[in-house]
């Protein structure tokens, strides 16, 4: 079970967390920003996203 | 070695502390003498899995997290529980309570440090705590205690942590702006429960604090992302989980801070050190008198609890640590209590609480209800109270009237050794000038004295040699043998 922390963390606080961890933060960084450039890059269009989403609500 | 928790039975008495309902899975309770904490099912699990840590066994037994039994008997719990019960701890009482807004500089950045260190400690053993409060760590004399059992919680795949950004708001902030700009953080602190958030703090500093250790990432980047992502709190934790957030960016990022808050530093200004070491307009047999007067009522039996206000260089705390359980040295000036702080600390001392604050603007309740943070004298009222060179202060300086200044101190229900300094003494004068001549016609001696003998008894009364302050020892009223103050003094 997943329970929420009772504490929010901030979502900035969050992304600068990843941002700031040096070395050990330089994959997670790729990955996190890794949907945004392959968009930027028109390599992956925007709605191909929603398919995606929208198959896993069918499936499920 | 018997156990530093005091288990007295919890009877019909026990009550909530209003302070702790943030985190329903651990609410803190009292019950008689006695601390204790009620873990829901999920707390209790986290603190079983707390137990097995070589790091719990580590600074539990150091004394850095403060002593603590889980109780058998799960009898009478408080009412007003939101989560049911299924443990209950039971703590080592702290003897008093003190909050971040009343700490000068250095016992801030121990917490801080204190905080982080349990932290990248439980780290290792995949445990962290849910939160980074400030209010989770309390003093023993100079010792800092983390006191917050219940906030260790098992590390979570793919979180990250949760307790970063409250661990600037409420430390790094407040510690950044003392440091480096030599704003004080005590209203601040006092001002918010929360602290200071970044885009405040992005406000307070200006474009070339960037180039500082520290500022860029801390609160320049952190005010910006904020703005730039505030709405998406639930998406961004999606998307960090599913980026593989990883322990190893955790333990990055608090060594990182680690390093920060250590390289901190900041000193009062230079007049304080020339005044801490000085006596204050007395002359040596002056001096050596008061000692005396002070040090014969402290040793004339055992107090508890003395507080020692406008206790500046802390030398009267320390007479009074000689016969009291614990005293708490309280000055408005943060520069001298720092200082006494700092040797405190380097001779571990665990008797003598250092706070600042301004004793005619007190620690008022503060938080939800007013309850969440108490006023001084909620959190535990003097046996003996010492206000030495202070009467002045508080009323020429502060224009609080004399009768309301002993009124205050009679409702404390004290034992009290006061200085009155008659406007003859330089320092009542230098307070006088700038004032009109016809302002404080209540500050004379025969006034003074009316005005104690009717709340007080008073036992004992000296001049001393240098003729412009007298001395007094009185009790509460009913409890002393009082002298007649009409009579000339000896």
């Amino acid at each position: 079970m997943d329970l929420p922390a009772y504490l929010d963390p901030g979502s900035g606080s969050m992304i600068l967390q990843i941002l700031a961890g040096g070395v050990a933060a330089v994959a997670v960084t790729a990955r996190l920003y890794w949907d945004r450039i392959l968009k930027f890059l028109k390599i992956r269009k925007p709605e191909e996203e929603t398919v995606t989403q929208q198959e896993q609500v069918d499936s499920a | 070695m018997s156990s530093p928790i005091e288990t007295s039975p919890r009877h019909d008495a026990s009550r909530l502390e209003p302070g702790s309902f943030r985190d329903p899975e651990s609410r803190v309770f009292y019950a008689g003498e006695g601390v204790y904490r009620s873990l829901s099912a999920e707390g209790l699990s986290d603190f079983q899995a707390l137990e097995q840590t070589t790091f719990w066994k580590k600074f539990s037994g150091d004394g850095r997290i403060v002593a603590t039994e889980l109780v058998e008997d799960g009898s009478e719990l408080p009412p007003g529980l939101v989560k049911e019960s299924a443990g209950v701890l039971s703590h080592e009482r702290i003897p008093f309570v003190s909050y971040p807004y009343e700490w000068p500089f250095s016992m801030l950045k121990e917490a801080a440090l204190l905080q982080l260190d349990v932290n990248l400690a439980a780290i290792e053993e995949d445990m962290i705590s849910k939160d980074s409060s400030p209010y989770n760590v309390q003093f023993k004399g100079s010792v800092p205690v983390f006191v917050d059992v219940g906030s260790f919680e098992r590390l979570r795949e793919g979180e990250p942590w949760v307790g970063y950004r409250q661990f600037c708001m409420l430390y790094l902030y407040p510690l950044l702006l003392q440091s480096v700009k030599g704003v004080s953080y005590h209203s601040l602190l006092r001002g918010a429960i929360d602290g200071i958030s970044p885009a405040q703090m992005r406000g307070l500093v200006s474009f070339r604090d960037r180039f500082r250790k520290g500022f860029y990432l801390n609160v320049f980047l952190h005010a910006k992302l904020e703005a730039r992502h505030g709405d998406r709190g639930g998406e961004v934790k999606a998307e960090v989980k599913k980026a593989g957030f990883k322990k190893e960016l955790i333990v990055a990022n608090m060594r990182r801070m680690r390093k920060l808050v250590a390289g901190l530093e900041w000193s009062p200004p230079e007049g304080v050190w020339v005044a801490y070491g000085e006596r204050n307009s007395y002359t040596d047999d002056d001096a050596e008198r008061k000692d005396e007067f002070v040090r014969e009522v402290v040793r004339s039996t055992s107090w508890g609890l003395t507080w020692d206000i406008g206790a500046n260089n802390g030398r009267y705390s320390r007479i009074a640590a000689e016969g009291s359980r614990h005293v708490l040295a309280v000055d408005y000036d943060q520069g001298p209590v720092e200082l006494l702080y700092r040797s405190l600390r380097g001779e571990g001392d665990e008797k003598i609480l250092t706070l600042t604050m301004n004793l005619a603007d007190p620690s008022p309740g503060l938080g939800w209800r007013g309850q969440e943070r108490k006023s001084l004298p909620d959190r535990g009222a003097p046996d003996l109270l010492l206000a030495l060179a202070l009467i002045h202060h508080v009323t020429i300086a502060a224009n609080v009237p004399v009768s309301e200044f002993v009124d205050w101190l009679a409702g404390l229900g004290t034992s009290l050794v006061i200085e009155f300094p008659t406007r003859e003494d330089p320092m009542v004068k230098k307070l006088l000038a700038p004032k009109r001549d016809a302002l404080h016609p209540d500050y004379e001696r025969e006034s003074f004295e009316r005005v104690l003998s009717e709340a007080f008894d008073v036992e004992r009364r000296e001049r001393l040699e240098s003729g412009t302050r007298l001395l007094y020892f009185a009790r509460p009223k009913g409890a002393g043998s009082p002298i007649d103050l009409t009579a000339p003094e000896r």
